[in-house]
């Protein structure tokens, strides 16, 4: 119920501030960003840091900038994702994805990074900054700045490349092509709840309409978000509409991805869903990147 | 009866839409639950809990934490067990041939379910009580895990309570009769009904193990006095039962005995009914230590040690003619109840109450129940709300279709045709009926509903490859438990008693000893009263659950308020009437007069036959209590009257429920799109209440049969303490609600009144999965389990696929 | 050191105290600043929203913070819905509404839906029913506390 005590509480409002805290409480300091999962683990007792270093002052980590690229910085709010439209449709899956976490308390006060850095089995955020093959921006005040692509920050549940004194700065997304889009939708036991399965879907076309490149990912797995090659390699050709076509693909990524029986759901229910659900967001994610305004 | 009444129309208070006194306070956050009383120097107080299922307890080391700063005390079963008289005690043991587990408040020798609590810290500061409570060392030696109510009842099953031959704590016979020859010719006739019926329904029916949480968990702060004895605020429904339990078990002289339900709770839905283990050490605690001792319970507590309900197995046979004429029903019943230590239900009394209202409201001509209950390593159930029913309507229910699918009918015609006609009537269980017209309430939901209309929307969405559905359940549900139940199944009297003291201000306390948990007791009774006085509601105040200032009340359970408790308050209300026009007359010399002529209204009493003859009604009660000279022969002055009220006989209430869902056959989900009902609550006293009571109940119906179950892994493990995975519903998993009435007034109750609330989600997991298996027919889908779950739909309908292609 | 002297502006009143670093900021309402109105309904799951209070306007769980995060912010709490002793349009459409019942769960919806409504003037009961998802309520059903919050939604877009 009530966290193990804490003998440090910094709140930095810089970059450089808070990474020398981190670097200076030693083992056992940890940072807090919104806190939506850090507190329950806090409450639980199933993590007990010496000491926090809380991320809410530091100016560099909030906002999205959009300059070229897509620059998200790691303290952006849900909130504040859902209302970034210009993300949208090539990133739209983002804001999918931030519209539905947890509920709209929790949305005021998470972050995208924080998720990301947690990377717990259920979370949203991880799944779709691995199908967006977002930049992870990291830096430490012993080794300086470093960048990871998604697929070697996001490991299994709970695990990211994150080294323990390392703040994550930013995430950071290219310049999208025209004709780009993309889509998150999760399902669980309740509305809204921690997903069983997430599916995002990323899709390109060329001129003509045609998907010229696709990246596909799903969380809710015991070995972490995974993308499914298979999927993303029989989605190029497809055109919004094609469901038949879009429908197996994703049958390609039930196929290829192994799946866990849990509470919620057993592993063929599972592996159905991603292709139920990856269909689904296939669909609106080809209809978004040919200039249609979908909702997830 | 004094009032017959139409059971259509307000009649002032009575039937008004009344915005309720209790919401300012619950609005601005001024409502006073247990964690919100503040006593200076209050110590808290946390149980240490077993990680493990079933273990001998080989020691407890409490040297660390009895060494932090802060902790003022730690104990263990073994310090209390020669100083705390152990259960079971008389006052809360049922009439009832059944086993009944010695067990002390704090595990003692060994632990039988993961979460029994085997020590309690006390500290000055509640975290550093928890820091204290994670610092003792318990070490186990494990014993086999028995988790399965059937291999419990093995020949070789590990025995979970020492001295017992076997893990069976009750069994029972319903019908038939009393004696095992007339049980056994009755077994006869039963089986001569299924062999020469045209049609037999078989099916074993799983109800999984959830129950009704409410969103404040349980707590307890005690505080002794020399002088006082024990003032214990406790979170409980009953009070007055607690206070005599507590006296017994701390052999402390029950006038020095104080139990206080805090006035607001938040909601109980029965899991406060028992007679708990933990206020026990919490008022022994405050005792020895002359501190006051509090106790508030996590979540993760509470779903690990109570409000598991339900969980039961029934291999329920039906039969029936060709044209859905019901013949017999045939049950036999498997009540999973966990280890059973709890005072007043000892886990049992659900399952019993469950298979006397298994046959529903339908007529049959004969039946065989019988039901075994079994421990098993799990909490003891805790009463739900839907007592023991779930279950069973939820096979009934069930089976109620299959029959009419077996013989081509509308599901909604074999109910109607079965239901219960004319009533008084006595059931086959032996469960009295007073009074209703079932196939009014039902024709009302039909007519609501387009049953015909549906059918072609449905023909024409099946055309389009989409799954619609309609499901039916009905639920005959306890007004009030009448002695003649309550004093054989928990040791308790069934009458309603209230208090009502008028003052010389004319306005009026009423002092009820039952505690309510968000029934709005404070209005309803103060809208009757306001009624009978012919005064404002607002001049009325409703006081609960105090045993220092109450009269005995068995306590807010099922549905007594609106039966029972409000049906005493009248009767005292009365009382005082009769006694006002009295003197009344006397004061104006009206002669000889019937106290019926008296109109109280509007402040004012006015004698019929004389216009002229009016008092207020301020003046009067003032006259007869702060001036009581020149009083009528025989009358001597003061206004208070304690009434206790028992029906002539058992009462009920009935609703009948209507849902229509769509499916998704490709994914296994479904969505309801409308939930109807209809609802014969009697005389209503306030109707948004009413429509919020069944709101809520239904709710909590389809939350248990979608998303809700206590799970325990093989090891015995619970994994199911958190909302996280036990999960509730929230708004947008639910649909809106349309309630409609078709009431009778009882013609039990002065005011025509039925309790109502307690028995209501019943109904819900037989309409929901109906609906479903409707939805599904051309797949041949038939629910026999719960939880509804879409993966285990989907799987169903897979298969249903699968064996199609393969003809 | 285990504590830090924190400074929070409760509605409206500053609160200075020295508080251990692990107190959830529901402990500093209810314990040290003495507002009971702010439930506890769930132990570490931060899932039940009766806790819900508004950090800086936006509806929080109070539950999921330590008191320290709060140091230099503005809590609302349902105590402080009230101006003057006038109830808001909320609290009143939720007595006309009888959205609550046991009214434990109620101060977290109402701070939850204080939010909502201002944010979202014309809500559908789809969007209302979606922004409850926070707040648990096992007495009411819901019902009522739709009807409720589409009531005073309409009245606060309206004035």
């Amino acid at each position: 119920m009530y966290p193990a005590v804490i003998h440090d509480y910094r709140r930095p409002s810089s970059v450089q501030e808070a990474v020398t805290a981190i670097a200076d409480g030693g083992a056992d300091t940890v940072f807090i960003a919104g806190g939506q999962s850090l507190m329950q683990a806090l409450k639980a007792r199933l993590v007990q840091p010496h000491a926090l270093v809380d991320l809410q002052d530091v100016g560099e980590l909030k906002g999205v900038t959009l300059d070229g690229g897509v620059t998200i910085g790691a303290m952006t709010r849900y909130v504040e994702l859902v209302a970034e439209t210009r993300l949208a449709p090539a990133y739209a899956a983002l804001i999918d994805a931030a519209r539905h976490v947890g509920d709209r308390q929790v949305r005021n006060r998470g972050t995208i990074g924080g998720s990301v850095c947690w990377n717990y089995i259920a979370a949203c955020m991880p799944a779709v900054a691995l199908t967006l093959d977002a930049t992870m921006n990291l830096v430490s005040s012993d080794r300086g700045e470093r960048s990871l692509p998604a697929h070697e920050f996001i490991g299994a549940p709970l695990e990211t490349a994150r080294k323990d004194d390392e703040l994550l700065v930013s995430l950071q997304l290219p310049k999208p092509p025209a004709n780009a889009g993309s889509a998150y939708g999760k399902w669980a036991l309740v509305k809204d709840g921690l997903p069983v399965i997430g599916a995002c879907i990323y899709v390109e076309l060329d001129d003509g309409g045609s998907c010229s490149r696709a990246r596909v990912g799903f969380g809710g797995l015991a070995s972490g978000p995974k993308r499914s090659p298979a999927a993303e390699a029989k989605l190029v050709g497809c055109r919004a509409g094609d469901d038949e076509t879009v429908s197996e693909a994703l049958a390609a990524a039930a196929q290829e991805l192994e799946t866990q029986g849990d509470l919620w759901a057993d592993a063929a229910y599972r592996s159905h869903l991603i292709r139920t659900l990856g269909t689904k967001m296939a669909s609106v994610a080809l209809r978004r990147a040919s200039g249609q305004s979908v909702t997830a | 009866m004094d009032h017959p009444m139409d059971a259509s129309t307000a009649d002032g208070w009575f039937g008004a839409k009344f915005s309720r006194k209790e919401d300012h306070r619950l609005t601005t956050g001024r409502g006073r639950y247990i964690a919100d009383i503040v006593v200076p120097g209050v110590l808290h107080l946390v149980f240490v809990r077993s990680q493990v299922a079933h273990a001998r307890i080989k020691s407890i080391d409490t040297s660390q934490a009895k060494a932090m700063p802060g902790v003022v005390a730690v104990i263990t079963g073994d310090d209390i067990k020669e100083r705390i008289a152990p259960l079971p005690q008389p006052v809360v043991v049922p009439n009832m041939p059944a086993k009944y587990p010695t067990h002390w408040p704090l595990a003692v020798g060994k632990v039988r379910f993961h979460g029994d609590a085997l020590a309690a810290v006390v500290a000055r500061d509640k975290y550093v009580a928890e820091d204290a409570a994670e610092a003792i060392e318990v070490d186990y030696e494990e014993l086999p895990y028995v988790g399965d109510p059937e291999a419990a009842l093995q020949a070789d099953a590990p025995i979970i309570h020492e001295g017992w031959d076997n893990n069976l704590i009750f069994e029972m016979t319903f019908t038939g009769g009393a004696t095992p020859p007339e049980q056994t010719r009755n077994e006869a006739k039963v089986q001569e009904a299924f062999d020469s019926a045209d049609v037999v329904v078989s099916e074993r029916f799983r109800c999984h193990r959830c129950g009704v949480t409410p969103m404040e968990t349980r707590g307890a702060l005690c505080l002794w006095d020399e002088s006082d004895g024990l003032t214990a605020y406790v979170t409980t429904q009953r009070p007055h039962i607690d206070r005599l339990a507590l006296s017994d078990i701390l052999n402390i002289p029950a006038e020095k005995v104080r139990v206080i339900a805090p006035r607001d709770q938040g909601g109980g839905f029965g899991v406060k009914a028992p007679f708990y283990r933990e206020p026990i050490i919490v008022a022994y605690m405050a005792q020895q230590l002359g501190r006051p001792v509090r106790w508030i319970e996590s979540r993760q507590e509470h779903l690990m040690a109570v409000s598991q309900e339900r969980d039961q197995i029934h291999d329920l046979e039906v039969a029936a003619t060709k044209d859905g004429q019901l013949l017999a029903l045939r049950d036999r019943g498997i009540g999973d109840c966990g280890d059973g230590c709890e005072g007043v239900y000892w886990g049992f009394l659900m399952p019993f109450l469950g298979a006397v209202e298994l046959p529903n409201a339908y007529a049959w001509p004969i039946g065989d129940v019988k039901i075994k209950v079994a421990c098993t390593n799990k909490s003891a159930l805790s009463p739900a709300r839907a007592f023991g029913e779930f279950p069973t309507r939820f096979a009934l229910e069930r089976s109620i279709d299959m029959v009419a699918r077996a013989c081509n009918l509308e599901p909604a015609e074999v109910r109607r045709k079965n239901l219960v006609k004319s009533l008084p009537y006595t059931s086959i269980t032996g469960e009295y009926f007073d009074s209703g017209d079932f196939v009014k309430v039902f024709d009302n939901l039909l007519a609501r509903v387009d049953l015909a209309g549906f059918r072609s929307e449905q023909a024409e969405a099946r055309r389009q490859g989409r799954y619609l559905g309609i499901g039916f359940g009905v639920g005959v549900e306890l007004s009030g438990v009448a002695s003649e139940l309550l004093v054989p199944m928990e040791n308790q009297p069934g009458y309603g008693a209230a208090t009502v003291r008028l003052d010389p201000r004319g306005k009026v306390q009423v002092f009820e000893g039952d505690a309510p948990g968000g029934q709005g007791h404070e209005t309803t009774v103060a809208q009757v009263v306001a009624y009978a006085f012919g005064i404002h509601p607002n001049d009325i105040v409703v006081q609960t659950g105090d045993t220092g200032t109450t009269p005995f009340g068995s306590g807010t359970i099922g549905a007594r308020a609106g039966s029972y408790f409000v049906s005493a308050a009248y009767q005292a209300c009365l009382e005082l009437r009769r006694k006002i026009a009295q003197v009344m007359a006397h004061d104006l010399e009206l002669g000889e007069v019937d106290p019926d002529d008296f109109e109280f209204k509007d402040g004012e009493i006015v004698y019929n036959r004389t216009p002229n003859a009016r008092k207020t009604f301020r003046e009067m009660v003032e006259r007869i209590i702060m001036a009581p000279i020149n009083l009528p022969p025989g009358v001597s002055g003061g206004l208070e009257q304690t009434s206790f009220f028992e029906a002539d006989k058992p009462m009920i209430c009935f609703n009948a429920d209507c849902c229509k869902v769509e499916v998704d056959v490709n994914t296994g989900q479904w969505t309801i799109l409308s939930w109807t009902t209809s609802e014969d609550v009697g005389r209503i006293i306030n109707p948004q209440i009413v429509a919020g009571q069944m709101h809520g109940a239904i709710v909590q119906g389809i939350s248990n049969a979608c998303f809700e179950q206590f799970v325990y892994a093989d090891n015995g493990q619970q994994l199911t303490a958190d909302f996280e995975n036990y999960k509730l519903a929230t708004a947008a998993d639910v649909p809106d609600i349309e309630v409609t009435h078709a009431p009778t007034p009882c013609p039990h109750t002065p005011l025509g009144t039925r309790g109502i609330g307690e028995g209501r989600p019943s109904a819900i997991p037989g309409a929901l999965s109906n609906a479903i298996c409707d939805a599904l027919s051309p797949f041949g889908i038939e629910i026999t389990e719960l939880p509804l779950r879409p993966d285990k739909i989907w799987h169903m309908i897979q298969n249903a696929k699968t064996r199609a292609a393969a003809e | 050191m285990s504590t830090q002297t924190v400074r929070i502006t409760i509605n409206g009143e500053v609160f200075e105290e020295t508080v251990p670093i692990r107190m959830l900021l529901t402990d500093f309402i209810r314990d040290r600043a003495g507002l009971t109105g702010t439930h506890v309904g769930c132990t570490y799951e931060g899932v039940c929203g009766a806790c819900t209070v508004q950090l800086d306007g936006a509806a929080v769980k109070s539950c999921l913070m330590l008191a320290v995060q709060a140091d230099g912010h503005t809590v609302t709490t349902v105590e402080g819905l009230a101006k003057n002793g006038e109830l808001s349009p909320l609290q009143k459409s939720f007595n006309e509404h009888h959205a609550l019942q046991c009214g434990y769960c109620t101060p977290g919806i109402l701070m939850n839906m204080a939010e909502f409504i201002e944010k979202h003037p014309n809500p559908t009961d789809e969007e209302i029913r979606h922004a409850l998802i926070g707040n648990l309520c096992r007495c009411t059903g819901y019902v009522h506390i739709v009807d409720a919050v589409r009531a005073a939604a309409r009245q606060t877009a309206a004035s």
